[in-house]
């Protein structure tokens, strides 16, 4: 289980000059990426890629030894629905916290009832279940941060990406996440493809990082 | 008495069914352009143009199309109610859709991304961009229906103003107007602007009701 970016190079319209440029690299399943820079270097561009959310303009994106963007409508939901992208500014919606986070389940076709059970559970065993009934709108950025991110792990996806999940974080909430960050690597076997500017969120939690500069991954380093 | 409620309530249909007519075409319509930002550059100001079209214009339209020696004689629709629904549904499109795409648009830059990394298909964003957008929507409708009851032109022009048939409260007014009963005019007149507020009222609590 990979995806693979092989001389992906992207733009957006209107645009005169390239985001991404011949961008090769390999994310293998079960490991920890971080991917540095500084802003605007072009990495929620190349997260968003990965998520299969863009189509890259030159160049091909590798998913499970296919290539995505080949495939039939139908068969590329089933790939879609193993990679969750969660945003940098949390995105909720209009409701609960305990909707939100049964809402990748009951579009998956889980009833109702069942995927709010889950929900809950998840939330208990976070110890997070005094948020399960409060109204988004009601939560700081932290807690927000945090939902975003259960949401995505509910659904138990193959690759799991983070962009910049600390960014605009309290101190206490910045521990929680990092922490279910660490639990997430090592109790749930998901790959963790996070994006950060912080070289000390990398090296706590990445076994590889890559930096990427002007549009380029210009260097990459593996952590013994 | 009666007849004023009678007129009253056919407008009320007459705008309403439009007004779904209109929205039933807007909304996917306004969903695909939100999609399709190249096409929408370029049909969105025309849309926009098109709200300022004259009613006289969009009746007279129609109503060569309809009569008789018209394309479409052979469907009798002329001085029925249902050309008149036609007609408003034609005239409230270019606003309800260019309402509509701008709150999709936005609702689109911030779910869809959402809706499509969470695993939904084609029809379940949609219907998250449009549960998302539902209030705006409301609001489009509300426009919609503003503008459609408050016409005269395509009313008069394709309906006839025919009496317990295709009468409604702008050709009402209309015609106490020229024949000088300005009392029943102004009554008339001041029905159709409580129906607006009233059903704009009525959208606000909806709204409320349902936490949107």
């Amino acid at each position: 289980m990979t995806i693979e970016l092989r001389n992906v190079w992207f733009t957006y319209p209107g645009l005169k000059r390239w985001v991404l440029r011949n961008v090769n690299y390999l994310f293998n399943d079960n490991k920890t990426y971080a991917i540095l820079g500084p802003n605007g270097a072009g990495k929620t561009t190349l997260m968003k890629l990965i998520a299969l959310l863009y189509r890259p303009n030159k160049g091909s994106i590798i998913t499970w030894g296919y290539e995505y963007w080949k495939l039939p409508k139908d068969r590329r939901l089933s790939i879609r629905r193993r990679i969750v992208y969660v945003h940098e500014k949390s995105i909720l919606l209009k409701g609960d916290v305990l909707y939100n986070i049964a809402f990748g389940l009951i579009i998956r076709g889980v009833k109702r009832d069942e995927a709010l059970s889950e929900a809950l559970r998840i939330l208990k065993d976070l110890n997070l279940d005094y948020l399960a009934t409060r109204d988004t709108s009601a939560l700081s950025m932290g807690e927000a941060q945090l939902i975003s991110i259960i949401r995505a792990i509910i659904i138990k996806p193959k690759f799991l990406l983070l962009d910049e999940p600390l960014a605009h974080i309290d101190i206490d909430k910045r521990e929680a996440i990092l922490n279910m960050l660490r639990m997430l690597k090592r109790d749930y076997g998901i790959t963790l493809i996070i994006s950060t500017h912080d070289v000390s969120v990398a090296k706590v939690l990445a076994d590889e990082i890559l930096v990427i500069r002007e549009g380029t991954i210009n260097k990459m380093r593996q952590l013994s | 008495m009666n007849e004023i409620i009678e007129i009253t309530l056919r407008s009320i249909y007459v705008s309403g069914l439009a007004t779904l007519l209109s929205l039933s075409i807007s909304i996917p319509s306004a969903y695909y352009l939100s999609r399709n930002s190249g096409i929408a550059r370029v049909v969105i100001p025309v849309f926009e143009a098109l709200i300022g079209v004259p009613t006289v214009f969009i009746g007279l339209t129609l109503y060569m199309l309809l009569s008789t020696r018209g394309p479409l004689g052979f469907l009798k629709l002329l001085y029925t109610p249902y050309a008149i629904i036609i007609g408003e549904s034609i005239l409230v499109f270019p606003l309800i859709t260019a309402v509509i795409y701008r709150v999709m648009h936005i609702t689109w830059v911030t779910y869809g991304e959402l809706a499509i990394t969470l695993g939904a298909n084609e029809r379940q964003t949609l219907m998250l961009i449009a549960k998302q957008a539902l209030p705006g929507i409301i609001a489009a409708s509300i426009m919609g229906f503003s503008r459609a009851i408050g016409e005269l032109g395509i009313a008069l022009l394709v309906g006839g103003n025919i009496r317990g048939y295709t009468r409604v409260l702008t050709t009402a007014i209309a015609l106490e107007v020229s024949k000088g009963s300005f009392e029943v005019a102004l009554t008339l007149g001041l029905i159709l602007i409580v129906t607006v507020l009233s059903f704009s009222a009525l959208s606000r609590v909806i709204e409320r009701w349902y936490g949107l």
